[in-house]
């Protein structure tokens, strides 16, 4: 993983939230935004910003973490080879 | 009585009326639902009502001799060869001008007639060169033929007189010639342009024995107003207005009908042949995307596909600095099989993708993903339509439940108000746009939204439009000012949203857009347009009766794309517009088939007909007929593939018939993603700007070399078929079949048939589609399926396929790309009339002569500022990078914005464009880019990097080109 590729995750992921203020609360939006990230963003993008919430909270906002704690891990699991 | 006709049904295609396409039955059709019974000759029929007498008797099998009139053009009456006797009514009337009436008993056949026919065309030879038998419409000539029906044997007043017969040919226009003394001046060449095109571009200038046609004021084609669509030459019945094809190769002989693969009207044509020779295309009146229109790049680009840089044979090369080397295709597809496998055992399943491309037909798209999805054995497909109308997929689903447009374009013809919103119809869309000035000249009002002043604008006889020319990047606040007034001045249609749409929805959205910071006053600062003109456009659109809204990429192609496009549907629901014909939402789709490619599966998350792959059931059907268990995670869509490239992690791609190193923003970072891959296959008919950075080339086949469907903007199925042999010996459906074959996924189609089959089972929306039904109705607009069985031209006249219509709220959020000290402008893209897309086909013809480069559009004022003259080169930078264009000065645009196309590769419009792109599904925004502009003396760094790795690459390729002229590649299976 590299980190422009990082930053553009993390870049699309603000994005997603920013357009989805309006459906309420951190918690709601965070599940907005979730399930967008389940609906449309590859296995391996999944896994490579939950790895960086891991290891690099601070790069995300508040319910960006929240939108990556709502995410099914599962869907996140890397693919066999 | 002979014929019964039920005015509802009227159309010219065969199998539902008789009508017969090729046959001209004199005047248009009347529409009246009201009967009127007559007798012709004695044979009695009925016709609706307002019909002339001209056509009821060429549908009673009676053809009365005709010079003038045409069933394209309202009769004119000029010529007088049509004229006949009626019972109880005195002289000769010209039944094309004369309206039937009941009981009407009328005689087109008697000594008197024939007399008077006779003598009229007496005078029209007089004035008329005799050499028929070298005429290039020798065989296909009106005046001909009459001349011959009306027994026509002597010239009393010999060739001695006054005439035209040496008045000079206008040969400026490249593909057809104008021979003023073959003009017998019947006009028809001047309605068709007035009323079929919509240009105005030719007069009748004199009078009596001196009236001639006259391009302008007595200008050359090429410098008059014309653009040069064709519709004259095909309505002159001599050879005055005759394509220079013709000319050269004299006429066709066979003629088959078929689909332009350009733009998304999905016009139809006749391919008139000699034996595999393409003599010309002639609009085909059986299409009912174009009833018989065409444009300039339909009607006569199609030279690029014998031209002489059409790759011919299979290539290979092991790094993008080797030459390429003359393969089989056996070879070819073993190599890149042994590649892709390759990369799979060393990096994973994911590493490898592929592209499909809204220009190859349904089937062709619908095996790329399915040799993705089953062979590659991962989600990693998609289409240039992520560049383009991927919002239109996401915000017209979210609100309407079907990510498709909601009409015909024939429905225009209803609409009483026509917004049209990001989009250039004239230029992008002409004949769609011809049909849209057509209803405008009946007086239907037009509201533009768009930054530039486009020539919809300036309709002839059009009456005045609303031009609302906003910012580039304020769509979403314009569209909620436009909301805003119609919930607060009580504009809505309160049954629709009640019977129609989601309460709870509606509710929330109306809450949100009553807020007055939504206001045409609020938002006035953001959009730059005064309120008073926003109010006024809204109540027009609102109290329309009809309103129809039309959009392009000004609409997707932005960071909220999917937010305006909900914002669209808002506002159809809000006033009622969906449902019915006259209205809608309807995204003008680019390329030919960017509705199908969509429809196909192209995207990484959602299987053909929009079935999401994380879908349990959906999958399991597609895995017991594919016979393979298929990925639950939608995989990479196109800028993550370059993402993951530049990363290291993605190593494969193979694309057909796309050129994303042109296409894409960013060009350099494109660059850096093509440079990255360890195997790069691309399957194309050009060695384009992506195949410059390949490892594989595969010879693509046009679209006259196969068979197949492409689907239009109305989501209208069309047939392509066949009229020569692909170069290669492969269809493009063969290639990616063998493809899959050597990569151990079995695909055994015989003809693209079994694969519109095989789509037909598996996609709900397609399952009542056969190319035998194609056969019979001619064309289908999915959903074509068991509810309607022959298609569906409006959408959600009941109901929504999500049940209710789903109110959106869309929030405006600035765009992060603003113009600031250093980046001053806004530069904002578009395209013009004679060239298309990547112009890699447009380039390679005639068309060039209109566009022989990309130019930066500059207000005055802007240009003052900055001491910029027409024709200087321009620097222009952008946050990413930095290009040079020449100099136009215009003010179609506001002070602040800039405008160009991207039409050449050389001109590096998306070296400036930025990664930024739309929320939810990631389309670029190439809209909106904030730029500085100065005079410069020299190419950019990257135009000259450019031309440098163009001249390595085509040094690299000219030895294989000089082998395979001769080539004689044999397909395999
Ligand atoms: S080619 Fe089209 S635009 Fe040009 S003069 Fe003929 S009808 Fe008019
Ligand atoms: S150019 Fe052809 S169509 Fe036009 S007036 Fe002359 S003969 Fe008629
Ligand atoms: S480019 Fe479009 S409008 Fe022109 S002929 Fe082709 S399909 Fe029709
Ligand atoms: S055809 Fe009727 S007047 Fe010419």
């Amino acid at each position: 993983m590299s980190d422009q590729q990082l930053t553009n995750l993390i870049k699309m992921l603000e994005q997603i939230i920013a357009n989805n203020l309006h459906h309420g609360d951190d918690d709601r939006v965070a599940a907005v935004a979730a399930d967008h990230l389940h609906k449309f963003w590859a296995r391996s993008m999944k896994q490579q910003i939950l790895a960086c919430v891991q290891e690099h909270p601070e790069r995300l906002s508040a319910v960006a973490r929240l939108t990556l704690a709502k995410l099914d891990p599962e869907a996140a699991t890397p693919a066999e080879v | 009585m002979l014929h019964y006709y039920d005015p509802s049904t009227q159309s010219y295609e065969p199998g539902k009326t008789g009508l017969n396409p090729d046959f001209d039955y004199g005047t248009p059709a009347s529409v009246s639902e009201t009967l009127v019974s007559m007798s012709i000759d004695g044979r009695a029929i009925t016709v609706p009502e307002g019909t002339s007498v001209l056509r009821a008797a060429a549908l009673a099998g009676i053809n009365i001799p005709k010079l003038c009139a045409s069933d394209n053009l309202e009769a004119f009456g000029s010529c007088r060869l049509c004229a006949v006797e009626i019972e109880g009514r005195r002289g000769y009337p010209a039944s094309c001008t004369t309206p039937v009436a009941e009981g009407m008993a009328v005689t087109t056949q008697t000594g008197k007639l024939a007399k008077l026919r006779r003598n009229i065309m007496e005078l029209y030879i007089s004035d008329h060169p005799l050499d028929c038998l070298t005429c290039p419409a020798n065989g296909n000539c009106e005046l001909q033929d009459v001349a011959g029906v009306v027994g026509l044997r002597e010239v009393r007043y010999g060739f001695d007189g006054e005439n035209h017969l040496d008045a000079e040919t206008d040969d400026s226009n490249p593909y057809f010639s104008f021979d003023p003394s073959k003009c017998i001046v019947c006009s028809r060449c001047v309605r068709a342009c007035e009323e079929v095109q919509g240009t105005f571009a030719l007069t009748i200038e004199g009078r009596g024995f001196d009236s001639v046609v006259s391009a302008g004021q007595g200008e050359a084609f090429m410098d008059s107003e014309c653009v040069s669509c064709g519709a004259c030459v095909q309505a002159c019945p001599t050879s005055t207005l005759m394509e220079k094809s013709v000319i050269d190769a004299g006429q066709p002989e066979h003629s088959v009908v078929t689909t332009c693969a350009y733009c998304g009207v999905g016009c139809s044509f006749k391919a008139e042949m000699k034996g595999d020779q393409l003599v010309r295309m002639v609009p085909y009146k059986g299409g009912e995307a174009n009833q018989g229109h065409s444009c300039v790049k339909g009607r006569f680009a199609f030279g690029y596909a014998t031209h002489d840089d059409r790759i011919k044979e299979p290539m290979i090369r092991d790094s993008i600095n080797d030459p390429w080397k003359v393969v089989s295709w056996e070879e070819a597809l073993a190599f890149s099989a042994d590649k892709i496998k390759g990369i799979q055992a060393r990096y994973g399943r994911e590493s490898v993708g592929g592209i499909t491309s809204s220009r190859c037909t349904n089937e062709e798209t619908y095996l790329v993903q399915k040799l993705v999805r089953a062979a590659f054995g991962n989600n990693n497909t998609d289409t240039c339509a992520r560049v383009c109308h991927s919002p239109t997929g996401y915000g017209l689903k979210t609100t309407l439940g079907e990510s498709a447009g909601t009409q015909t374009f024939e429905s225009v013809m209803k609409a009483d108000t026509i917004v049209v919103i990001g989009a250039n119809p004239t230029d992008a869309h002409p004949v769609f746009g011809s049909l849209m000035r057509r209803r405008l000249r009946q007086g239907a009002k037009l509201i533009v939204i768009d930054p530039r002043r486009i020539d919809i604008l300036e309709t002839p006889h059009g009456g005045e439009g609303i031009h609302l020319p906003l910012r580039p990047g304020t769509n979403v606040a314009m569209v909620n000012a436009l909301a805003h007034v119609i919930v607060t001045e009580g504009l809505e249609d309160q049954e629709f949203i009640s019977h129609r749409c989601d309460s709870d929805a509606y509710d929330t959205w109306r809450r949100f857009i009553a807020e007055e910071r939504h206001s045409p006053e609020a938002m006035e600062a953001i959009t730059g347009v005064p309120a008073d003109k926003v109010r006024e456009a809204a109540r027009l659109y609102a109290q329309a009766g009809n309103g129809a809204i039309y959009y392009g990429l000004g609409v997707t192609e932005h960071s909220q794309g999917s937010t305006m496009v909900m914002g669209i549907a808002n506002l159809a629901m809000a006033t009622g517009n969906i449902g019915r014909e006259g209205g809608g939402v309807n995204p003008l789709r680019g390329q030919n088939n960017v509705q199908g490619s969509c429809d196909m599966g192209s995207f990484p998350h959602e299987l053909p007909g929009y079935q999401h792959v994380n879908d349990a059931a959906v999958r399991a059907r597609f895995q017991a007929v594919w016979g393979v268990p298929l990925d639950d995670e939608p995989g990479l869509r196109i800028p993550n593939m370059f993402d993951a490239a530049i990363a290291g992690t993605f190593k494969g791609l193979y694309v057909q018939g796309e050129d994303i190193a042109q296409s894409d923003p960013n060009t350099q970072h494109v660059e850096a993603a093509l440079k990255s891959l360890d195997c790069l296959i691309v399957q194309d008919i050009f060695l384009n700007e992506t195949a410059k950075f390949a490892h594989v080339l595969l010879p693509g086949s046009t679209f006259l070399e196969k068979n197949g469907t492409f689907t239009n903007a109305e989501r209208r199925i069309n047939r392509v078929r066949k009229v020569m042999e692909p170069i290669a010996g492969m269809e493009d459906w063969q290639v990616t079949m063998a493809l899959s074959n050597a990569l151990g996924y079995p695909m055994a189609y015989s003809h693209p048939s079994e694969i519109m089959d095989e789509i037909a089972q598996l996609t709900p929306t397609f399952t009542g589609v056969s190319y035998d039904k194609l056969e019979q109705l001619g064309s289908i607009q999915w959903p074509c399926n068991d509810a309607s069985p022959e298609g569906t031209p409006t959408m959600h006249t009941v109901d929504f396929p999500i049940g209710k219509g789903q109110f959106a709220v869309t929030e405006y959020l600035a765009t992060e790309e603003r113009a600031s000290r250093k980046f001053p402008l806004l530069l904002t893209t578009g395209r013009i009339l004679s060239q298309y897309n990547v112009g890699a086909q447009t380039r390679r013809t005639d068309n060039s002569e209109w566009h022989a480069e990309d130019v930066l559009e500059i207000h005055p004022s802007d240009a003052e500022l900055r001491g910029i003259h027409d024709g200087d080169w321009l620097g222009i930078s952008s946050r990413v990078g930095q290009t040079v264009l020449r100099a136009q000065i215009s003010d179609r645009m506001m002070p602040g914005v800039v405008y160009t196309t991207f039409h050449h590769p050389g001109s590096g419009a998306n070296v400036i464009t930025t990664d930024n792109s739309d929320w939810a599904t990631n389309c670029p925004e190439y809209k909106v880019t904030a730029v500085q502009v100065e005079v410069v003396t020299q190419p950019s760094e990257w135009q000259r990097n450019f031309q440098q790795f163009d001249q390595r690459q085509q040094a690299l390729l000219e030895p294989a080109m000089q082998g395979t002229d001769q080539a004689d590649a044999q397909p395999v299976r």
